[in-house]
């Protein structure tokens, strides 16, 4: 209970000191930096796209102070455009704070808000979660730790898939034994986690030697270096990750506390009851990468549709990347449950004898 | 060769839980129909923001009642998803407009220079029913999940009081908190890596990752979907011990 307060101060202030380097870290930027103090909007033109449609362009004549460079505390002047949509552009108004470069500006100040907001979900994960709630907290840091190790060895030129396949099962192993600790029940979850990865791992490669994913669009990811293939490989490997994880946690938690009560529990009863949890965590299960997927392309689906692109064609060409994300995400799924009813199972079993 | 994968995921369905196999399968299907409709109704122009709150609400209609069945349990969730769904609005709301995470920054333009930039959409707008669509799915879960077990427990102890029960509330719900972060976290790691490969091969400083629109916006979506079954957990609670407790909504109970 004291450890908790301790480390719920500590947060207490780190949050505080936060908040006040992103308010004053002007200096530590390159691009001058200026806080919006006055701002005139002007109507400039009316423009017409091919399908009809009215888009109002403003002109904006943004004052403002300069906050750092030798310079600081100098007002300066600059031209900005916006439109109704801001598909591209941006308004701004009095108090922004925003980056300058070659007169113009290159965006808006966002550290701050990205402080604020991890800030937020630190304090309601804290109260709300409790010592879980920290312990979650714990393992989100260092996975991401983990996740940026691999980039900068990805960046020395390691080959992605097999950086991504080792870096699954670190994070199979740390996420487990820290959310649950060291325990029967954990040994149980990451072998059957890591035996339903590789299954998954197998499935994906057999996936793509078949069909070569014929019909995925790759477009939005061809500014990058590595084959889009492999990279949409590694990216649907860790996506499923969490979810094999949780279900073969809460596989082996149910298996574990069924033959606690009873040691002479039956196989046959064992699969029946993991039938049983199982059938109520797919669908929940599915339905979280349904909205997480599928939410995304809304942006890029609104744009297409705006410019006369047809529903169909916008599902069949551009669409199909998400979609094939969801697909074998959900497959892991279900392929995990069989994997680990018969895994924890085994396990289970064999200590019984 | 997407149809190939839904084939699989069928079989895999009706091999795992059978009928209910094939009801998981349609509400999948259901669920996409009612998604594109909602793409397609705020393509054409009405108000996003409530073209998607309504979405949220026939999907969660439809998960509890159609998967889970009419009951108090799936009543008492439906309630509470959309008390978050308000609470979470209001915080997506001026967090998207304050960091101004509308349309897209310049790092898509290679995605999008095919098309027209006048399309007379707010993209603001656009961006807050995404990230109210994306936290839906985790909110649903965590939420069922509660109301459900907080249900086992009251009816095996009815004479539990109702701070009782919300503390066990809290507690059941801090069970699934950590596995469904998680879930959360691996899901949108895969959608978020893309970006982060490009930050790491442009070579951008953590500055400029950090004030970058394309960064602020993948993650406040991430953080928002994270609260939402965060917050979820005290308000099912509250609302489930309230209702089991003084025996409402049970009138017209159907399974």
């Amino acid at each position: 209970m004291k450890k908790r307060k301790i480390i719920l101060f500590l947060l207490l202030i780190l949050s505080i000191i936060s908040i006040y380097i992103v308010n004053n870290n002007y200096n530590f930027y390159k691009e001058k930096i200026i806080k919006i103090s006055n701002v005139k909007n002007k109507l400039e033109t009316v423009e017409k796209s091919p399908f009809g449609l009215e888009e109002k362009y403003y002109k904006q004549i943004i004052t403002g102070k300069l906050l750092n460079t030798k310079d600081k505390n100098k007002t300066i002047t600059v031209e900005n455009t916006y439109t109704t949509s801001n598909v591209v552009t941006e308004k701004y108004s009095k108090n922004d704070i925003v980056f300058i470069k070659d007169n113009t500006i290159i965006g808006l100040k966002r550290d701050k808000y990205i402080i604020y907001a991890i800030i937020i979900f630190v304090i309601f994960i804290s109260i709300i979660g409790n010592k879980v709630g920290l312990i979650s907290l714990a393992s989100l840091i260092i996975n991401i730790t983990i996740f940026t190790i691999g980039l900068t060895l990805y960046q020395k030129g390691i080959n992605l898939i097999l950086l991504i396949i080792f870096e699954t099962v670190i994070f199979t192993i740390v996420s487990l034994l820290i959310t649950n600790g060291y325990n029967k029940k954990t040994k149980s979850a990451i072998i059957s986690s890591l035996i339903s990865i590789f299954v998954l791992i197998g499935l994906i490669m057999l996936v793509k030697i078949i069909t070569k994913y014929n019909g995925i669009n790759f477009n939005g990811m061809s500014f990058l270096t590595t084959p889009p293939e492999d990279v949409f490989t590694a990216e649907i490997i860790i996506g499923g990750l969490g979810a094999i994880m949780d279900v073969a946690i809460t596989l082996s938690s149910s298996f574990d506390e069924l033959v606690k009560k009873n040691k002479k529990i039956s196989c046959e009863a064992l699969k029946e009851s993991a039938k049983n949890i199982s059938q109520d965590i797919t669908s929940t299960m599915i339905n979280v990468l349904f909205f997480t997927y599928l939410s995304s392309a809304l942006p890029t689906l609104i744009l297409a549709l705006r410019n006369g692109f047809t529903l169909k064609n916008y599902i069949t060409s551009n669409y199909s990347l998400e979609l094939t994300r969801f697909l074998i995400g959900s497959i892991g799924i279900t392929l995990t449950i069989i994997v680990s009813t018969y895994s924890c199972l085994y396990i289970y079993k064999k200590e019984a004898k | 060769m997407n149809i190939f994968l839904a084939i699989i995921l069928f079989i895999l369905l009706v091999i795992i839980s059978r009928k209910k196999g094939i009801k998981i399968f349609f509400s999948i299907i259901i669920n996409f129909i009612l998604l594109i409709i909602t793409f397609y109704l705020i393509a054409l122009g009405l108000n996003p923001i409530f073209v998607s709150i309504i979405f949220c609400l026939i999907t969660s209609y439809i998960v509890l009642f159609y998967i889970n069945g009419k009951n108090q349990k799936t009543k008492t969730s439906f309630i509470a998803i959309f008390i978050v769904l308000l609470l979470m609005l209001l915080f997506i709301y001026i967090i998207v407009i304050k960091a101004k995470l509308g349309g897209f920054g310049s790092e898509s333009s290679e995605e999008i220079n095919m098309f027209s930039y006048d399309i007379n959409i707010n993209m603001i707008t656009i961006e807050i029913s995404l990230i109210i669509i994306g936290l839906i799915g985790a909110t649903i879960d965590s939420s069922i999940a509660i109301s459900s077990a907080l249900y086992e427990v009251y009816y095996n102890n009815p004479d539990l009081s109702t701070k009782n029960l919300i503390k066990s509330g809290m507690s059941i719900g801090k069970d699934i908190l950590t596995t469904t972060i998680n879930t959360l976290f691996f899901a949108y790691l895969c959608d978020f890596m893309t970006l982060l490969i490009w930050f790491k091969i442009s070579k951008y400083s953590l500055g400029d990752i950090l004030n970058a629109k394309v960064f602020a916006s993948e993650f406040i979506k991430i953080l928002s979907s994270g609260l939402g079954c965060i917050i979820i957990i005290p308000i099912t609670s509250i609302i489930s011990a309230y209702i089991y407790k003084n025996r409402l909504l049970i009138e017209e109970e159907t399974s």
